[in-house]
Order: C-alpha cells, then structure tokens, then sequence
C-alpha cells in the first residue's frame, strides 16, 4: 500500500494552509527544491514574504577559526564564524544607525558623558539561564577592553565606569564627552558573552571558546578543526521567529578556486568573496547565482586601499613630489585592472561608506600627467638619467640623486604594485619594489620606519574615531601596526580629531571632519586610491542576506 | 639487533630537539609576532604592551628558549596564542587525517608503482615501456597543485561524481560505516594527486633494477630452468631491485606528511600541512614547534624501520 504522504501536494492544498498573512507578498519566494519545506512569512530587511522555512545554508570560509568567541579578538576568520551565535547591544543598519538588538532603547545626557542602556526583558542564554546587565559589565570589563583591539583602543582610555544599577539597565560613564560610542556596540565591535560561563576564568582559554554559548539566532552544534562548524537554529531567539534556516554550515576551503568550483558543484551554497575574473564568469550565469555588494566584514569595513608617504625621507617629505605622484596615478585604472570594477575611486580621504562623514565637495589631485611633470619640474626634478630623473636644485637631496623611491607592499598587493610601479615611470619616477610578508612589513614600516612609500587596506570601520583617527593622529606615530604610517603631524588635525570625539552633536562633528578633510587634501599625506568593496555570490535557491552582520539571520534556502 | 634498535632509537631524543632549537630560533629571528596577528590591524600601543607581557613574548631570548625547551620535557607543549588551546589538543584532530591520507597514498602508490615497473620491465623497451616512461615522466613534473585543479575541475566540477573539498560531506552527521564511506568517497581525489606523483617515481625505480639485473647470471639460470619471462621478473628479479624502492618509500613519508600541504590546501583536507602553513604565518610558534617537532620525529622513526626492512628483504643485510 502507498502511504498517503507520497501524494504529491497541490498548489491548491498548499495555499489552503498559509495563513492568512494579508501583508506578505510572494516576491523574492524561490523555487521549491525536492524536499518540499514548509512556508513561512517572514521579515526581511523590514519586507515581509514567503520563504521556505528550515533546511541548510553552506558557507565558504577561507581560514580555520581557531576560535569562536569574537570578543576576545578581532580576527576576521573568528568574527565570521562567530557572530551569528552572538548579539551586540545595538545593530548598525545599512546606514549604520543604530537600531535595539540586546538594548531595547537607551539614553544619553547632554554632555555625552553618560550613557544608559534598558536590556531587552526575557532573553535567554542558549543554556537557558537569564541575559542580565551582568553579563554585559563583565563582558567589557573583563573581555572587550582587555583583548579585542579595536574596542579596547577606541575607548579604555576614555572609560570611567560601566555600572549596571539593576538586572536590566547598564551605564556607560565617561571621563570626558565620548560621541561615537553608539557605534562600537554592535555585534562586530562589542558582541555580548556570558558571565556565568566566563567569570572567574582567563577569557583567552576558556573551553566554551570553542563550544560557545551566546543569545544570537544560531546555536553552536559542533567544530570539527580545520573543517567545519555547524550552527543550529535557536528555536528561542529573542527576535521571534527568526532565523529560518535550520542549519548554517561554515566549511573551511582555504583555496579560492575550490571555493568556486564547490559553489559550482552545489556543495557550497554562499561565498564571502571571489577573483575578480570568476565573479565575472560566475555573474554570466544570471539564473544560477545571485550578488551582494558591500563594504562591510566581520573583519573590517570600509576598507580604504591607501598608498603612504614616509614624511620623514627627504623626497617624499616634499609636498610638490607627494602631489606629483597623486596626479600621476590613474585611479580608474586599478579599480578597473585589479579590482574588476568591485569598489570605487576614492573621492575623498575618508570611506565613502562612513556616509555622514566623508567630505563633500573635495577636489583630489585627479589624473594629469602633464600637472605631474610639472610639479616635478617645479620641486627641481628637472635631470635626467635615462628614463629616470634626477636632482638638480632639490632641498635637502644632493644634485644628481635619481628620482628612486621604493614601494612596500604585501605580496598579495602585487598587482597595485606593478600597476604603480609603471604609472610612475611615465612621469620620471623610479619605483623599486619591496614585497614583504605582513609581519617584516609592519616591523619595516612601523618599528623602523625604513620606507618611502606603501600600500596599506586600512579599514576606516563604523566611525572615523575608530578607523581613520589613527592614520593622522600624530600621537599615533609609532611602532603600533596600522596606526599612522605616513608620520603625518598637524597639531590642528590632531585638535579637531580631540574635539569630534568630545561630541554628540553629529552635525558638530561632521563640519568638524569636513574640515580636517579638506586640510588632508592639502597636505596630501596619502594617496586614497580605491575603495574595495566585497561581492557575496550564492546560489539562487538561497535569499535573505544581509550586508552587514549577522548575516543569515534572516536568509533562507529552498533544498 | 634489540641493542642497535634502541641505540638508534636514543637517537631520536637529539635529532627532534635539534631541530626544535633550529625552529625555535629560526621563528625568533624572522620579524612580526602573534600580536600583531591577534590585532589584525587594529589596536594601541598599551594593547601590544598588554599582549606582549602576557604571553612573555618580551622576555630575553633565552628565558623564552629555556622556558620553552623546560616545559617541553615536562611533556608541556604550550598553548596556541591564537586559539587559547593546549597544542597537544590542536595537534591531536589534525593527526588522523594526515596519517589517513599519508598512509593511503603511499600504499596505494607503492601498489601502483611496483605493478606498472614490473609490467614496463616485463616488455622493456616495447610500446607499453615507452608509453609508461612518458607518463611516469610526466606525472613526476606536472606540479601537484596543477594535477590537484586539474582533477578538481574533471572530476568535481565537470563529472561530479566527486566532492571538491573536506574529508566529510557539509555537516555530515553519519557514523560508523557510513562515515567511513563518506570519508573514502572525500579520500580519493587528494589521494589520487600524492599517489600519482609518488607511483611515478616507484615505478621508473623499479623497473631499472630488474632491467638491469635481466642480464645476470641468476636470471639466465632462471630462463634454462624454462620460466617464463613474467615468472622470471616476478620470482626472481623483483626481490633484489626492492631496497632502492624501500629507501625511497621511506624517504618520502616525511615529504608526504610536509608535502601535504599543497593538496590539503587546495582540497581543504584537515591536516597537519595546513596547521604548518598557518601557524607559521601567524607566528604561532607553540603550535609550529608542535607539528615539527611530531614530524622530525616521524621521519626519524621512518627511517629506522626502512633499515630495519632491509633484513626482510635481503637476508645478506645485517645490522650493527
């Protein structure tokens, strides 16, 4: 005897049981694979429509995380396999307004000295035990300010206390007006751990870093090293409903080309990246993939592709040089060649993608061999020497030296550095390559300072308190890896940077950036050549994802 | 024959700590350290102070060293700096895989190798002889990374009756026999690339030392009793060309445990190849030194059983 369940179920049927939802609409409902999966309504990205409930999501992901708890680092390859069992306090939008996720409203005095925060009522653990304002004292005090960089940077220094005056209100207290605190809350930047798993324990060691145990919508499952983590729904997350997937499946496959070839072979279902010239022949087959662009990654967003200057050698100190090679350089040039068209031409020092901030109305030195020339010419470059160069009236280098500068870039940077390198020889310049591996790098540029040019990706993150302020700060000159590497020093850049973090005023603030912007302009202590963004592709039986973190808490599959 | 086991085997202690101390000192000279790692761009000076203090990463030199080597034979192998874990714990996963496909293909190559030099020693200088002497010689230059994508993208992508990447399906939660299958089905395309190149080189090994002996006076003997030549090959010629086989076999274990790390790489095999590769990008020298040290003294071990084999293979070898 068949049983009934091989009755194949019809469309009639199937609507019969949806609910009457009268605002959910079927756009964006993908095609039903073999296994038939049940219809949901649901919200995303504030839209409500139908997608397939349950099933498994397949991620990509380039490196083992070792660990997987995101406050203790700020590693790209755990925040990625990490976040999505975590929450922050806020969540940033698409716009990086912060929106309630972990407090459910907060409050902030006029001076912005003190912020307080109501928790959101009735979240539970994934063990089950209470989310209370402890665990988010404990969570900074002991985890965040201590080992994850960039909070611990961005606000030990200002931090007079957190207090937590009941189970669920938490205070910020600061030593002086803090403005850009509401951004360095989300789950990237401050994810929430549990008290009463890592109290009393060093954070670094604790084993619940490797079976973490958070509030977010996945559930740790299981981490099979160098292979695989496997999150599970949590049937209890606190935003109801969410997420829809039963599994989220990250697969470690250090090889990019694998990583297409799985995500051809329908292995893999979602890709955090992909070359330039696969995304092109992936993009080709419309039905079967489908794209997400954005500037933000659980490791850095806003990232910036950024050439400096070492304003310490004699010839890159010379602002006619600096502004020289700026309108030497054909900037379409590498977002088109190297990039692929995935990211745009820098229009101004800060990202783009830090939308109340970034300057407005700036002329960057634009593509002009001719200017180049003769800005040369003009700083005494007038010699030659074949091709090359040389001094002729240059202050502080004597007659004769060749117009040579070397160029020191990671080797995955090597294509900007040829690029570079023959854009430069067009107007006179000498280009001497010094590929280096991170580590000699940064002992090259930071601690030695032994450089005249460089490539850095610097992420200008969620405010430019946190990403920028450390490329100008002339406090910031040092051996600290990333900080300011074109020793840059203007003591009224130094001052604005001061008073913008002194204010909640954003409109305060941004004429504050402006300003500093337009003195960058001037001073030309970098060249701010492309802004990178990264393309998402998955499969197109798969929806729902974000841009920004927590990425699949509202995606969905169709298998 | 005890005794000169256990004198090679004291020999062992010396070798693994020397080149532990090459690594050790090796790793403390090249620049960039697990801070900056752990920062990953980010973070300020009181940070790197605070990390660096707390990994006694600003101790002299030679404290870390003495400290290190101390703790090492109290059978404390440290802790990750990236991960908080013990290395014994972060080692341990990886070991299985590694041996599993180390193993694997090295038998499997040696198979292949010793079936494909007899049968090209067999009919020497004919078609199938010269066929095979181009294949061999093929296969031992194509690099493994070009056999690997080669493979991945006929067999995965364009057949797909293999999968691309790991050594299980994508959150597979099988057990027993269907895991083990599972993992055979993974297996086999890493497997085929370092057994391709490592057959190539047994076979070519293999059928020069018949064909050099098919002249001598035992095979003639051999001929007149009436065998046949495949008889005369397999009975009396394979025997005396095995020890340059067994020392190359033995040799290569130690190229097959490092030199994994291309085709774990590319098939995202959990292994220890790929632990080498990015402990030693993140300059996270407990673990490093770990795998190292594991994989001196495997080579070691290694040897000392291919020498130890001789005996079973050529009763005139005896050993001092």
């Amino acid at each position: 005897m068949l049983s009934t369940a091989f009755v194949p179920v019809l469309a009639a049927t199937a609507a019969s049981i949806v609910p009457p939802e009268s605002a959910c609409t079927r756009e964006g409902d993908k095609a039903q694979g073999p296994k038939k999966q049940k219809l949901v309504c649901a919200e995303i990205q504030g839209k409500k429509i139908w997608v397939p409930s349950g099933g498994d999501l397949v991620v990509a992901i380039s490196q083992d995380p070792g660990s997987l708890n995101p406050a203790a680092t700020t590693a790209g390859a755990v925040h990625t396999a990490s976040e999505l069992m975590f929450n922050g306090l806020v969540q940033l939008d698409d716009k990086l307004n912060p929106v309630p996720e972990l407090a459910e409203s907060w409050t902030v005095n006029k001076r912005a000295t003190i912020y307080t925060f109501k928790l959101r009522r009735g979240v539970k653990w994934h063990d089950g035990q209470p989310f209370t304002s402890a665990d988010v004292k404990y969570t900074f005090e002991e985890v965040l300010l201590k080992y994850h960089s960039r909070t611990r940077a961005a606000m030990l220094s200002a931090l007079a206390t957190i207090s937590a005056p009941d189970r669920h209100t938490v205070e910020f207290i600061f030593k002086e007006s803090y403005g850009p605190l509401l951004l360095q809350l989300d789950v990237t930047e401050a994810p929430i751990v549990p008290a009463h798993i890592y109290r009393g324990s060093d954070p670094t060691k604790n084993p619940a870093n490797l079976a973490p145990i958070g509030t977010g919508p996945f559930k740790f499952g299981s981490y099979t090293r160098g292979a695989e983590v496997v999150l599970n729904r949590n049937p209890n997350y606190f935003k109801k409903g969410k997420p829809y997937l039963d599994r989220v499946i990250m697969r470690v496959i250090p090889n990019s080309a694998t990583q297409v070839v799985a995500l051809e072979s329908g292995s893999v279902d979602f890709l955090f990246g992909v070359p330039g010239p696969d995304r092109a022949r992936l993009l080709a087959r419309k039905k079967a993939f489908d794209t997400l662009v954005t500037r933000r990654n659980p490791g850095g967003s806003n990232c910036m592709m950024t050439v400096s200057f070492n304003l310490r050698r004699p010839i890159t100190s010379n602002l006619a040089v600096r502004q020289a090679i700026f309108h030497a350089l054909n900037r379409d040039a590498f977002l088109r060649n190297i990039l692929f068209g995935e990211g745009s031409v820098a229009v101004s020092p800060f990202s783009k993608g830090i939308v109340w901030a970034w300057g407005r109305n700036l002329k960057l030195p634009e593509y002009n061999t001719v200017m180049a020339n003769s800005l040369l010419d003009s700083a005494g470059w007038t010699g030659r020497d074949g091709s090359t160069r040389t001094a002729q009236n240059v202050v502080g280098v004597v007659n004769g030296t060749k117009l040579s500068i070397d160029f020191l870039h990671f080797p995955t940077f090597s294509a900007y550095a040829e690029l570079y390198k023959a854009q430069l020889k067009e107007v006179g310049i000498d280009v001497r390559l010094r590929p280096l591996e991170s580590g000699p790098f940064v002992t090259a540029v930071f601690n030695n300072r032994d450089f005249d040019s460089n490539i850095i990706s610097y992420c200008n993150g969620n405010d430019p308190e946190i990403g920028i302020r450390r490329m100008y700060d002339s406090a910031q000159i040092g051996s600290v890896a990333f900080s300011n590497a074109a020793a840059y020093t203007n003591v009224m850049v130094d001052s604005m940077f001061q008073q913008a973090r002194n204010t909640l005023d954003v409109t305060r603030r941004q004429s504050l950036y402006q300003k500093i912007q337009q003195q960058l302009v001037k001073d030309v202590p970098y060249v701010w050549l492309v802004e990178t963004k990264s393309t998402r592709i998955f499969t197109s039986s798969c929806g729902g994802f974000r841009p920004y973190s927590l990425f699949a808490e509202e995606a969905y599959c169709s298998n | 024959m005890t005794k000169y086991v256990l004198r090679r085997l004291i020999q062992v202690v010396p070798t693994v700590l020397g080149i532990t101390l090459i690594t050790f000192v090796l790793v403390h000279i090249a620049p960039g350290d697990p801070v900056e790692v752990l920062a990953s761009g980010n973070g300020d000076e009181a940070y790197y102070e605070f990390m660096r203090a707390k990994y006694r990463l600003d101790d002299p030199f030679l404290t870390q060293l003495w400290t290190y080597v101390s703790n090492v034979l109290r059978g404390d192998f440290g802790t990750s700096y990236l991960t908080g874990e013990s290395v014994v714990r972060t080692i341990m996963p990886r070991i299985g895989s590694t041996l599993l496909l180390a193993v694997s293909s090295i038998v499997i190559s040696t198979l292949i190798g010793l079936a494909f030099g007899v049968l090209a020693a067999w009919r020497a200088n004919r078609l199938l002889d010269k066929a095979m002497l181009r294949i061999s010689v093929f296969l031992a230059a194509a690099p493994s990374f070009w056999i690997a994508q080669v493979l991945l993208l006929f067999f995965a992508l364009r057949l797909g009756i293999f999968p691309t990447d790991g050594r299980n399906s994508p959150g597979f939660e099988g057990t027993g026999f269907a895991k083990a299958v599972d993992t055979l089905w993974h297996l086999m395309l890493p497997m085929s690339v370092l057994a391709s190149q490592e057959s190539s080189t047994i076979a070519r090994l293999t059928r020069t030392g018949i064909v050099d002996q098919l002249g001598d006076d035992h095979i003639r003997l051999a001929r007149a009793k009436g065998l046949g030549d495949l008889q005369v090959v397999l009975r009396h010629a394979l025997r005396r060309s095995l020890p340059p086989v067994v020392t190359v076999i033995g040799g290569r274990v130690g190229h097959v445990f490092s030199g994994a790390v291309v085709v774990e790489l590319i098939f995202g095999w959990p292994g220890l190849g790929r632990l080498i590769l990015s402990s030693s990008q993140s300059r996270d020298t407990p673990v490093l030194l770990g795998v190292l040290m594991l994989i001196a003294a495997a080579v070691v071990l290694m040897n000392l059983l291919t020498d130890l084999s001789y005996m079973l293979i050529d009763p005139r070898v005896r050993l001092k």
